[in-house]
């Protein structure tokens, strides 16, 4: 938990020294980076820790001679989460669908939902015999290393999924992006912001607990970072709770939206939805 | 209010952070008061790895884990200034509509 409140501290504290970082990549901004990962944890939600994990390795930046092995690791862990990414792509292909036409089926959605959670929980069971090979393919600075990337994919999947407030407007939230996105008019943020307060109320709103997601977490993180390991011993899975919280608070956000977009707007939104749906992760290195 | 009450421990925390820091000992023990990276930094970029630890180029600094703390480097060791300067950070973009979600 301490680990949790440090990196929490520069959530909090670092958004300024932000700013004097360099990219790689000319015109791409750190901020840039930052948005389209909070983008891409409010869309896909296939495999939970299973898919931090996964994710991690993008950017471990482990030794060279070690990449083939690792990208074969990724692709095998992403092999498990598909069951649930197919799932995932049902439903923005429906959420898409009735954007378009201004009415989202919600007892479809509640249906698919139901069938995301158990997809993404099997993903856990799948990839022990993947994370067993990582862990001997790592050193123990590399290990390390990966522990504080899945914690910090945790933290901003947390904060986007669960922290934010519905129908916040602050710069970076879900509605304030929207609103970029679609040139949304100050009337109409103004009202989804009263609408998603309501809605989120509600009975179809959809409770998060961290403490499962955190004992999972925990697990993962002592024994990946012990010296043996083997993940079948892991007990904890909160996967099939992360997918079916992100998948229930995105549905619920564009169910709540929808009836107050103009038709041109959903017509831009159903056409982004579509490109979510159509993800497919691409392994490190590839 | 949870959220509320989160923020107001964190900033409590964290001022409590920098006064450790400011009272503690050394000079070289007031630059390493514990402001780790961001979250959504530490996720989307490549660390180097030097001295047992993944270190990253944040804010014009090195940032590295020790333990259960993040400390930085206060003069920055000659293989991290020659590693920046022959490549800057990799980053990794999830952003919707990209090919393949990756651009290095």
């Amino acid at each position: 938990m301490r680990r949790m409140s440090l990196v929490g501290f520069a959530l909090v504290a670092g958004s300024s020294a932000c700013a004097h970082t360099q990219s790689a990549e000319a015109g791409a901004t750190p901020e840039q980076a930052a948005a389209e990962l909070r983008e891409h944890h409010r869309h896909h939600n296939q495999g939970g820790v299973t898919q931090f994990i996964a994710m991690s390795l993008d950017t471990l930046g482990a030794a060279e001679a070690k990449r083939p092995q690792i990208e074969t690791i990724q692709s095998d862990l992403y092999a498990c989460m598909t069951p649930a990414r197919e799932v995932e792509k049902s439903l923005l292909t429906d959420l898409a669908s009735g954007v378009a036409a201004g009415q989202i089926d919600e007892a479809g959605v509640d249906a698919t939902i139901a069938r995301l959670g158990p997809a993404a929980g099997a993903a856990h069971a799948c990839a022990a015999s993947s994370l067993n090979h990582l862990h001997a393919l790592l050193s123990p600075i590399e290990r390390a290393a990966l522990v504080d990337k899945v914690q910090a994919h945790y933290e901003v999947w947390r904060q986007v999924n669960h922290e934010a407030e519905a129908g916040g407007q602050e710069k970076g939230g879900r509605l304030a992006e929207l609103a970029d996105e679609l040139n949304l008019t100050p009337d109409q943020v103004s009202q989804m912001s009263n609408e998603l307060r309501l809605k989120f109320a509600g009975p179809r709103t959809s409770v998060f607990e961290p403490k499962q997601a955190e004992a999972h977490l925990r697990a993962f993180e002592t024994a990946f970072a012990s010296e043996t390991f083997d993940a079948r011993l892991i007990t904890a899975n909160a996967n099939g709770h992360l997918a079916s919280h992100g998948a229930r608070r995105m549905a619920l956000f564009y169910e709540t939206v929808t009836p107050i977009l103009t038709p041109e707007q959903r017509t831009t939104l159903a056409a982004h939805l579509r490109q979510h749906a159509d993800h497919q992760p691409v392994v490190a290195g590839q | 209010m949870t959220r509320n009450l989160d923020k107001t421990l964190k900033g409590v925390l964290s001022a409590a952070a920098l006064m450790v820091g400011l009272t503690s000992g050394s000079a070289r023990a007031q630059f390493e008061v514990v402001i780790a990276p961001p979250a959504d930094y530490l996720a989307t970029t490549e660390p180097t790895y030097f001295e047992g630890h993944a270190a990253y180029w944040y804010g014009n600094r090195w940032y590295y884990r020790d333990g259960s703390a993040w400390r930085y480097y206060h003069d920055e060791p000659e293989y991290l200034r020659e590693y920046r300067g022959r490549r800057a950070p990799h980053r990794y973009f999830y952003g919707r509509g990209r090919e393949g979600f990756r651009r290095r």
